[in-house]
C-alpha cells in the first residue's frame, strides 16, 4: 500500500481552512474586491424581474461525472440564489445543459428554491432542461430559449468549449445582460470578447460568495487564497532551488 | 420526514465521494475496487439520465407543439427526427449505414457550419468589444489579437522581412506572455474546482436538492 503523503497533506489543508474561514465567517466578514461581472447580474436580475422577463442560466455542455462538473456545479449555486430572486415573478428563471444527470440537477435545484419559498405549485419541470446531447446541437439550441422565453439575463456558468462563444454570442444578439465564463482557458479567451461581462480565471467558482449564498462559499475564496499564496511561494521556492542546483 | 430525506442524500454524496477521493491518494487494492465499482455505478446512472433528459426535452417541445407557442414548428420538426432517429436504431442498430449516415450527411455538416460560424461572431464581438468596452484590458486584448493575426496570416507578395519578424512576435506572445497567463489561470481554475468539490463533500452544497 502506497499513500500520496504530499497530495494528502494539500487536501488536509484546504479542508481545514475551509472550515476555520466558516467558523469564522459570521464575526469575521470577508471583504471582497469588486467584479463589475456579478455586481451587475444582481441590477439586472431585479430589472428582469420587474419587467417581467427571464433569467436563464446555461450549466454548460460538460458531463456530470468528471473534472468538467466543478463549474456546473458552482454554477448550480448560481441557479439557487437567480431561483429564489425570480420564482414569485410572473416568469421564474429556466436553466440548460447539453448533459442529462445535469439536467435532473438544475429541476432539483429550481424545485428546491420554490419549496423553500413556499411556491412549489409555480414551479414547472421543464424550466430545468437538456437542450442536446453535443456542445454544438447545444449551442444550436440557445436562440430559441432565449427568444421564446423573452430573455434579458443570459448567465454561462459551466463547463464550455468554443461553443460558449456562440452561445454568448446569441445572448448579445437579444441585447441581454451576458454573464459568461467557463474552465477552459481557450473558451473564457472566446467569451472574454463576446460577452459582455465575462468572468476571468477562477470567478466561475465565486459566484456562491458574490451572490451570498452562504458562509462556505465566502470560507471557499478565502481557502483559495491562502492556498494560491503558498503555491506562488513555493514555484518561487522551486525555482530558485532549481536555479542554483540544489535540486535537479 | 423531509428533514430526514436529505440528511441520507448528504451522507450518500459525503461518504461515496470520500471513498472516490481517497482512492486517488491511498493505493489499497480493496479501495481502489470500490472507488472503480462506484465510478462504473455513476457512468451507467449518467447514462439512464441522459434517457430522462433527453425525454425532458421531448416534453418540453410537445408542450410547445401543444400550445401553439411561437417557433412550435421547429419543435414539432424536432419530435419528428427525434423519434424517427430513435426508431431507425432500435431496429436496425446504432452502427447501421442508414443510421450512421443521418449523423454523416446531417447532424456533423450542420455542427461544422456552426462551428464556421464562430469567425464571423468572432469578428463581429471583436468590433462591438472596441465600440463597447473602454478600458486597458481590452485594449491590450485586440493589439493582442491583431498582431497574432498578422503574425499567422499569409502576408501578400511575400511580405519580406516583416513575416519572419511577426511570426517571431507572435511566438514571443504565445509561448511567453500567453502560457504564463493561461498556466496561473489554470491553478486558479484547479483551486476553485477543488473548492467547490470540497464543498460538496462537507455538505455544504447540496446539488440534489433539499
Amino acid at each position: 500500500m502506497s499513500i500520496d503523503v504530499v497530495g494528502l497533506t494539500v487536501l488536509g489543508v484546504f479542508i481545514l481552512l475551509l472550515l476555520i474561514f466558516a467558523s469564522l465567517g459570521r464575526r469575521w466578514q470577508p471583504s471582497f474586491r469588486k467584479l463589475p461581472s456579478y455586481e451587475a447580474l444582481g441590477t439586472a436580475i431585479e430589472r428582469a424581474v420587474e419587467a417581467g422577463e427571464r433569467v436563464h442560466v446555461s450549466l454548460g455542455t460538460g458531463s456530470v461525472i468528471g473534472p468538467e462538473s466543478a463549474p456546473a456545479m458552482a454554477g448550480l449555486v448560481v441557479l439557487s440564489r437567480v431561483a429564489s430572486a425570480t420564482a414569485m415573478s410572473d416568469r421564474p428563471a429556466v436553466a440548460t445543459t447539453a448533459d442529462g444527470a445535469m439536467a435532473i440537477l438544475a429541476q432539483d435545484t429550481l424545485r428546491t428554491a420554490h419549496a423553500r419559498l413556499g411556491a412549489s405549485e409555480r414551479y414547472e419541470p421543464t424550466s430545468g432542461r437538456m437542450l442536446g446531447a453535443t456542445p454544438y446541437s447545444y449551442a444550436a439550441g440557445v436562440p430559441a430559449v432565449l427568444a421564446n422565453e423573452n430573455v434579458s439575463v443570459h448567465i454561462l456558468n459551466g463547463s464550455f468549449g468554443s461553443e460558449g462563444a456562440l452561445a454568448a454570442d446569441f445572448g448579445e444578439r437579444r441585447q441581454a445582460l451576458v454573464v459568461g465564463g467557463s474552465d477552459d482557458v481557450h473558451a473564457q479567451a472566446l467569451m472574454y470578447a463576446t460577452a459582455e461581462h465575462p468572468l476571468v480565471g477562477e470567478e466561475i467558482y465565486a459566484g456562491g460568495a458574490y451572490l451570498n449564498a452562504g458562509v462556505f462559499h465566502g470560507a471557499s475564496l478565502r481557502a483559495q487564497d491562502v492556498l494560491r499564496v503558498l503555491v506562488i511561494l513555493a514555484i518561487l521556492a522551486g525555482t530558485l532551488l532549481s536555479t542554483l542546483g540544489v535540486i535537479p | 420526514m423531509k428533514l430526514g430525506a436529505w440528511i441520507v442524500w448528504t451522507a450518500v454524496a459525503m461518504a461515496i465521494g470520500g471513498i472516490v477521493l481517497a482512492g486517488y491518494f491511498v493505493d489499497l487494492p480493496e479501495l481502489q475496487e470500490l472507488r472503480l465499482l462506484f465510478m462504473r455505478w455513476a457512468i451507467l446512472l449518467s447514462a439512464a439520465a441522459l434517457l430522462l433528459g433527453i425525454l425532458n426535452l421531448l416534453a418540453a417541445h410537445m408542450h410547445k407543439v401543444s400550445q401553439q407557442e411561437a417557433g412550435w414548428p421547429y419543435s414539432g420538426l424536432l419530435i419528428v427526427i427525434l423519434l424517427g432517429t430513435l426508431v431507425l436504431g432500435l431496429v436496425f442498430g446504432p452502427d447501421n449505414r442508414v443510421v450512421l449516415s443521418l449523423f454523416e450527411y446531417i447532424q456533423l455538416p450542420v455542427e461544422s457550419t456552426l462551428m464556421a460560424l464562430l469567425a464571423v461572431s468572432l469578428a463581429v464581438a471583436g468590433v462591438r468589444m472596441v465600440a463597447r468596452r473602454h478600458d486597458v484590458y481590452s485594449l491590450i486584448f485586440i493589439l493582442t489579437a491583431l498582431l497574432v493575426l498578422l503574425g499567422t496570416a499569409p502576408w501578400p507578395f511575400g511580405g519580406g522581412g516583416l513575416t519572419g519578424y511577426f511570426g517571431w512576435l507572435r511566438n514571443w506572445l504565445a509561448q511567453v506572455w500567453a502560457a504564463g497567463a493561461a498556466r496561473g489561470i489554470v491553478l486558479g481554475i484547479a483551486l476553485g474546482a477543488i473548492a467547490t468539490g470540497l464543498r460538496i463533500l462537507l455538505g455544504a452544497d447540496r446539488p440534489y436538492g433539499d
